[in-house]
């Protein structure tokens, strides 16, 4: 486009005359350019997040006992499956471990508990207190706590802590509010916050207790559900990976044991996401298909509006080619008066979202999700100018005598 | 001098074709127009005097025979080709003035050049012509509408003359004037002929076809009278 471009100027003014109207077929490309790029944001925002979080047990294993399986193709599903990993499991994980790494047995299950009277429901961790400052620390501020836990006692989550307002010393008791008898434990410690993991123990709305009265309370012993290695040197966590599948998963067709690690956990917690966000942006390409109609609609308002105007051009030897430009060029004013507005709405909108659903804006402003922003204006603007294609090709096309005649 | 004439029309036919049926609102005709010529083309209402100004404007193509535009047939040339030559060889003043609307006085009479020299008009002719045609500067940047129709006409005729064609086509230019304003354009065009332009005008007024040095009378789609 050349400045001062007498097509460009006849476009501007035919918008300006008509700027209530262009403004509303814009409010179209507005919507579509927040919905891509705010959403787009959004979802590169929560896999930056994800993955800084993930990264902090990037050194762990996770094992789990391979329990949900499909049996072949033809028959019934295998009865053997495991729920849980079992004694002699754990030794052969030890045994292949070694020096390399720490292994880490883990009950879990899932209760009510209650502290000060108030009912509350989370998830019970069952661990060896010599484990614990393995991978978990306390908070402090709460009051002074110990890892060293006795069988009656207990740590908290940051969550729990914060929200049931706890004091190390507090009491707690487990079980449902309706069963005969609750055991009561004391809490030794308040956890430090973990936000989301990879090594499977969220501890921030979770109960930890000692293994010894996990057992007591629950049964179940030997029998883990879960097993954590944390691993000296992330470099080994392949090897390991492969000498434990090997010393454990004998039957390829029905694995004893799920072997994953933050990588993987991160792979598919990405693609998910990326599936989620792009289908959440489609839907934000379904309103710009709207808008792409009402731009349509506003570009052939403005060719019939100007029947005669584009006779004379025609007749005074404007080359078909000019007209054409001309009617492309108010499409692109529109494009660009709603995808700066869009913009400038993404901007806000996205940030706020942002804020709200991830907490953290501190990857906001990064190139791989402040791009969406001129991507969705680029995307408004192309739609606009798709728009205008057959509005300027009938413009272009008009018979110069006819034209001159419409009124 | 057996020189080609500026215009040329060998049997020129031009037939429509309507749902209810062709018309055919030129029949066959032929007609030498040479450079500097002044012709006034006269006929009833219908009878094919803007056909034939359309075809002599490369606004159409005649649907037979031949029209020559400085040695070229029109038909053989290409819908660009054509546009070119509307753009450089002829102006056009219309009975209606036809001014852009959306663009001021000046740059009506700018535009020509623009589209020609596909920049904006540095050269100062365009205001130059404005004041020859009796716009005065404050009136150049007022849009057609905020115009009289005598205006109007003057710049549309400053608009025609701006690409310095051969050939004025004047479709009854003076039909939505008073008579008085009439006559002052007819002044400018007599004063346009004597510089060496070839005029082609319609007119119903015969008052008006006196400027011209040759009346052709046009009736049914035919050349009925040449004096
Ligand atoms: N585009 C067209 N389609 C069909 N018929 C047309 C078209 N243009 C002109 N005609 C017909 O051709 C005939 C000649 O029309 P034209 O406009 O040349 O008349 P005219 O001599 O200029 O008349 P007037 O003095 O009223 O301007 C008319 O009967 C008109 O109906
Ligand atoms: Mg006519």
């Amino acid at each position: 486009m050349k400045f001062g471009d007498i097509f460009f100027d006849l476009s501007m003014r035919s918008v300006r005359l008509n700027f209530t109207r262009s403004m509303l077929a814009a409010i179209g490309i507005v919507i579509g350019v927040v919905a891509i790029s705010s959403m787009g944001m959004l979802g590169t925002n929560m896999q930056l997040e994800v993955k800084e979080q993930l990264s902090s047990s990037a050194n762990t294993i996770v094992i789990t006992p391979d329990s949900v399986r499909m049996g072949a193709p033809g028959t019934a599903p295998s009865s053997s499956s495991n729920s849980a990993v079992t004694k002699t499991q754990l030794t052969k994980i030890t045994s292949v471990v070694g020096q390399n790494g720490t292994v880490i047995p883990i009950y879990t299950t899932s209760s009510q508990f209650t502290i000060n009277s108030l009912p509350g429901r989370g998830m019970v961790y069952g661990l060896d207190p010599a484990d614990i400052p393995e991978f978990l620390t306390l908070n402090n501020t709460y009051g002074q706590g110990t890892t060293n836990l006795g069988v009656n006692e207990v740590l908290v989550g940051s969550a729990i802590a914060s929200n049931f307002g706890v004091t190390v010393g507090d009491r707690i008791k487990i079980g449902s509010v309706t069963a005969s008898s609750r055991p009561q434990l004391r809490i030794a410690g308040i956890l430090n916050p973990r936000g989301t993991v990879a090594d499977g123990v969220s501890t921030d709305n979770a109960i930890v207790v000692n293994s010894k009265w996990y057992t007591n309370q629950y049964g179940g012993k030997d029998e883990y559900n879960q097993v954590n290695i944390i691993v000296k040197d992330t470099d080994n966590i392949p090897d390991i990976e492969s000498a434990v599948d090997a010393k454990i998963n004998t039957n390829a067709k029905s694995p004893a044991i799920r072997i994953r690690d933050a990588e993987s956990l991160l792979a598919t917690t990405t693609s998910t996401l990326g599936t989620v966000t792009t289908f959440i942006m489609a839907i934000g390409g379904i309103s710009l298909v709207v808008a792409a109609v009402s731009i349509f609609n506003v570009m052939m308002m403005s060719v019939n509006e100007r029947i005669q105007e584009i006779g004379i051009l025609l007749s005074i030897g404007t080359e078909r080619g000019e007209v054409r430009r001309m009617f492309l060029y108010e499409a692109f004013i529109l494009g660009l008066l709603g995808a700066t507005i869009g913009g400038i709405c993404s901007l806000l909108i996205g940030y706020s979202v942002v804020d709200s659903m991830i907490g953290t804006t501190q990857y906001f402003f990064m190139f791989d999700s402040i791009v969406y922003v001129p991507l969705g204006m680029a995307i408004g603007i192309v739609v606009c100018i798709i728009s205008g294609v057959y509005p300027a090709w009938k413009a272009s096309n008009m018979d110069p005598i006819d034209a001159l005649r419409s009124e | 001098m057996t020189e080609t004439p500026l215009i040329q029309l060998v049997g020129v036919t031009k037939t429509y074709h309507l749902e209810s049926g062709d018309f055919t609102a030129l029949k066959d005709v032929s007609l030498d127009i040479p450079e500097n010529d002044f012709v006034a083309i006269m006929g009833p209402s219908g009878s094919g005097k803007s056909t034939m100004m359309n075809q002599l404007g490369l606004l159409d193509i005649p649907t037979s025979g031949t029209l020559c535009i400085s040695g070229k047939d029109v038909s053989r040339m290409s819908n660009l080709e054509r546009t070119h030559m509307r753009r450089d060889l002829i102006g056009y003043i219309f009975q209606k003035f036809y001014l852009i609307p959306l663009l001021s006085a000046y740059e009506n009479v700018e535009y020509p050049l623009i589209l020609k020299y596909k920049k904006r008009d540095t050269s100062g002719k365009a205001a130059e012509l404005l004041a020859r045609v009796g716009i005065d500067a404050g009136m150049s940047s007022h849009r057609p509408t905020q115009l009289s129709g005598g205006q109007q006409q003057r710049v549309a005729i400053a608009r025609a003359l701006v690409n310095d064609p051969k050939i004025l086509l004047c479709d009854e230019p003076t039909g939505n004037l008073d008579r008085k304003t009439g006559l002052q354009i007819m002044d400018i065009l007599c004063t346009l002929h004597n510089e060496g332009r070839t005029v082609i005008l319609v007119t119903h007024d015969p008052k008006i076809a006196e400027y011209a040095t040759r009346t052709i009378r046009l009736d049914d789609g035919q050349i009925v009278e040449e004096s």
